[in-house]
């Protein structure tokens, strides 16, 4: 990699940020190490084929991006009594979670897995820590980040104990407008232990001026399940990783995706789960709609281990295309080491479908209401499995939104 | 874009490779093939200037093109040493060393000619040692029946000095041209043999065209170009006749297809190959097909100690369609990535591929697959279905599609399975009094069978034959 970066990032700079929130010493060599590690790391993986990048995050400036000291954000935390929701910082000087924090961090996603991935860990000001202890039943756990700066980095860290269950709501927004590029990066580990069942909610709705990078991983333990669910509207430019690792025999995971991308809005959606024990379940659903001159690049990986025995996994992916200066890219992979298995994948990409559009038309609908009628219904499958209420309202009221603009 | 510059742009330009050149020096040695290799292969065979020309252009892109090494999960290629091939490729000496004996045969390609139940002197001619007389008489007899309609069909070395202007306009340009990849490249420069077929307007040959011929006296069948010219309205199937094991005395195969597929013409092309275990398989096939043209691709890979292969159309007029029907099957040791390209280029073009892949004993398949349909191609559609059947749990099955879609009046699916042999159908058939093995025979057959309908009925029999041999174990 460049060090375009480097050059205004100093050690200096990363201690800063660390001595403001009084961080101990692990931690701060931790961040240092990623931010020494930035010369020798790649930006992460993008697809290309003949002639052609996918996404091209190489032509980001991140030099301009990138003022991590100014950074500014109103985050509002909120659980019940018996599960915690505090930032990582006073997480990791607890005497009470520091040694959770410590064993934790970094453990799912690898500070220096890329470029990007160091440089949130090197530079985040903002983190969460939320700990739902063995047994615990933490329904109602919400994370709300506002965006007021040039640039932010997040970081949550989510450790869920034996038996738990937690229920995670987290939203994205952009405050003041800055009418200049941003920069936004998210890294968040869950830690589902044994029997734990672990959904995360996201809503990511920045304003178009914001390039966002997010890589978010779960590592179930036997029995636990992660179940993600994922809207993107904002932003000009995603990168976003979904993934888990299936560690634990019967474990399970569960992927929703939804995106509509408007004007010249790219989102680069990655789904992937990795089976990496026995009787391990994976359904991953993602559903997109493109208007204008919007780009999708879908990513799925099926990754199927040698010891996953007994693997059921599925993918679908479906986009559409409203608009024919919008571009569809899809590729989902199945890579099955283990034949004890059943795997199976399918995508497709088309437009409203003419006949029900003449269907709706022909009973008196308008035009432009019956497509957003059918775009509405394309996202149902999706919705539906989405079991949080407030979430599933939220996401339909910003695709409602979407449509009426 | 008119779809003559869309194809343009997706063939024969730098971009579509400068992404991969930042590796280039590392991989591509000082000595690789020299120039005079190349004068020499050119000048045994009596080529004109234009010819040698392009063999010392596609030289130089292939000195300068790095190996294929950032694909993801593809077969390994660090044993494919490019100066370590180079003195093969002198002419003839070194080539009739390994072929033109009998005896000097690895034994898992007699073992197989005797289990095929082949007669001895076919058997030689399969394997490339000796002359096919059965085979030479009766493409004789439909050449003449041919010509009288003006069907070409003979060696692509003959076809360079006999049909010039036909050769020299279609050949490595615009369908393959040799900067597409570092074994196009390599083709172009020592590219020998092969086929040459000329279909002129509205006319059909009805009996498949096979190209059994060209091992009786190419010894050097492992750069074959194979070039078809299909005028408008024409229609030809043709079959690649390596469905038995070749033995080679290298270990590369790099053989060049080219299509031309004019309007309302229509082309199948099938091949079945089972190379040796010791040939590496990195081929480059295409097709352009005009308006309202029809493209079929049917292959098998069963042999090879890995596959490259992904047949390719361009679709480029209104209309277009193209079928891809493939199988692969990868035992112990195999890496067979194969899979297909198509371009929608052109309003209204129409593309169904279906893969199916069975791998077994440590074998892997992939289906490696591009679908893309460019700005401007609207109400077109393309359906793309892979199965992949395991046998056991040393083999490894991937499907990776990519797909490209730049026009919204499109209808594009993809569809893909992974599955164990069922338990159950084993159980049922063994319950009818049959043995786990013939059952298992039994359920392969009906799993590959839309593949071999499709096949002339002898090349069907044939590959149930070497697929019933691969689970047995009894190929090498």
């Amino acid at each position: 990699m460049s060090t375009q970066v480097h050059a205004t990032l100093t050690d200096e700079t990363v201690r800063k940020i660390s001595d403001a929130n009084d961080e101990p010493e692990w931690l701060i060599e931790t961040r240092l190490d990623a931010l020494s590690a930035l010369d020798d790391l790649e930006l992460p993986h993008v697809i290309q084929t003949p002639g052609r990048s996918w996404t091209n995050l190489e032509a980001l400036d991140f030099e301009s991006l990138v003022d991590p000291l100014t950074a500014a954000e109103e985050k509002d935390l909120v659980g019940d009594d018996d599960v915690v929701v505090t930032t990582l910082a006073e997480a990791a000087s607890d005497d009470e979670y520091a040694d959770i924090v410590r064993e934790n961090f970094g453990s799912i996603v690898d500070p220096q897995e890329n470029f990007l991935t160091a440089l949130s860990t090197a530079l985040f000001s903002s983190g969460t820590f939320i700990y739902v202890p063995e047994g615990v039943d933490a329904e109602d756990v919400k994370i709300r980040t506002e965006m007021n700066s040039r640039s932010l980095f997040n970081y949550t860290l989510v450790v869920a104990e034996e038996s738990s269950t937690a229920t995670i709501l987290e939203r994205q927004y952009s405050g003041a407008e800055l009418d200049e590029d941003r920069y936004y990066s998210a890294v968040v580990e869950v830690a589902a232990g044994e029997n734990a069942h672990v959904q995360y909610g996201w809503l990511q709705n920045l304003d178009q001026d914001t390039y966002n990078y997010t890589l978010k991983r779960g590592r179930t333990d036997t029995y636990a399940t992660i179940n993600w669910i994922e809207g993107n509207l904002g932003s000009r430019l995603t990168k976003s990783a979904v993934e888990t690792t299936l560690d634990g025999s019967g474990s399970e995971s569960q992927i929703v995706g939804a995106f509509f991308g408007h004007e010249d809005q790219h989102f680069d959606v990655n789904a992937r789960v990795w089976h990496r024990n026995e009787h391990t379940t994976a359904d991953l659903v993602t559903r997109g709609v493109l208007d204008d001159e919007a780009r999708s690049v879908y990513e799925g990986v099926q990754d199927v281990g040698r010891d996953a025995w007994d693997t059921s996994s599925y993918q679908r992916e479906n986009t559409l295309m409203l608009s024919d200066e919008s571009e569809a890219d899809a590729s989902p992979k199945l890579i099955i080491n283990n034949h004890d298995t059943e795997a199976s994948h399918s995508a497709t990409v088309g437009q409203v479908d003419a006949e029900e559009l003449l269907y709706m038309t022909s009973r008196g609908i308008g035009e432009k209401e019956a497509t957003d009628m059918l775009v509405k219904g394309f996202f149902v499958p999706v919705l539906d499995e989405i079991a949080i209420d407030e979430f599933r309202d939220d996401l339909e009221s910003l695709i409602t939104a979407r449509l009426d603009e | 874009m008119s779809s003559e510059q869309d194809h343009l742009k997706e063939t024969d330009t730098e971009e579509r490779f400068s992404f991969k050149n930042e590796h280039e020096a590392a991989l591509v040695s000082e000595r690789g093939l020299t120039e005079e290799t190349i004068r020499l292969i050119s000048e045994d065979k009596d080529e004109p200037e234009w010819m040698l020309e392009r063999r010392l252009r596609a030289l130089k892109l292939f000195q300068e093109m790095p190996m294929p090494t950032d694909w993801p999960g593809q077969p390994d290629l660090s044993e494919v040493d490019v100066d370590k091939i180079v003195p093969y490729i002198r002419p003839d000496v070194e080539m009739r060393e390994g072929t033109d004996d009998w005896e000097n045969l690895p034994d898992e390609i007699k073992d197989t000619f005797d289990k095929l139940g082949i007669p001895e002197a076919e058997r030689k001619a399969l394997s490339g040692v000796g002359a096919q007389y059965e085979s030479e008489v009766v493409y004789q007899n439909m050449q003449d029946q041919w010509e009288e309609k003006g069907v070409v069909f003979m060696n692509m070395d003959r076809a360079v000095q006999e049909h010039p202007e036909i050769v020299k306009e279609h050949f490595m340009t615009s369908c393959v041209p040799p900067s597409d990849n570092k074994f196009a490249a390599l083709h172009g420069a020592v590219w020998s043999g092969g086929s040459f077929v000329y279909v002129p307007e509205d006319v059909t040959v009805e009996m498949p065209v096979q190209a059994y011929f060209r091992m009786n006296s190419e010894g050097m069948g492992q750069f074959e170009h194979t070039l078809i010219v299909a005028e408008p309205g024409s229609e030809v199937h043709y079959i690649e006749g390596c469905s038995a094991p070749k033995y080679s005395a290298f270990n590369l195969h790099s053989g060049g297809v080219e299509v031309f597929v004019k309007e309302d013409a229509h082309v199948q092309y099938s091949t079945v190959q089972n190379w040796s275990r010791n040939t590496y398989n990195l081929n480059t096939k295409r097709a352009i097909v005009e308006e309202n043209g029809t493209m079929e691709w049917i292959s098998g890979s069963m042999g090879s100690k890995a596959t490259m292969l992904y047949p390719c159309s361009i679709l480029k007029g209104r209309g277009a369609t193209d079928t891809h029907i493939t199988i692969a099957f990868a035992g112990e040791g195999q890496d067979i990535d194969t899979g297909a390209k198509v371009y929608h280029n052109a309003p209204n073009t129409k593309s169904t591929i279906e893969s199916k892949s069975i791998s077994k004993d440590g074998g892997r398949t992939n289906y490696r697959g591009l679908v893309h349909i460019a700005d401007g191609a609207e109400n077109s559609s393309t359906a793309v279905e892979c199965d992949a059947l395991m046998f056991d749990n040393e083999s490894t099955s991937d499907t990776m599609p990519y797909m490209e879609i730049e026009e919204s009046k499109v209808d594009v699916a993809h569809e893909a399975t992974v599955g164990k042999i069922g338990d159950e159908d084993i159980f049922y058939l063994q319950s009818r009094g049959l043995d786990d093995d013939d059952a298992k025979k039994m359920i392969v057959a009906g799993f590959i069978e839309p593949i071999t309908e499709e096949l002339p009925i002898e090349y069907a029999v044939e590959l149930n034959r070497l697929i019933e041999l691969e689970m047995e174990g009894s190929l090498g």
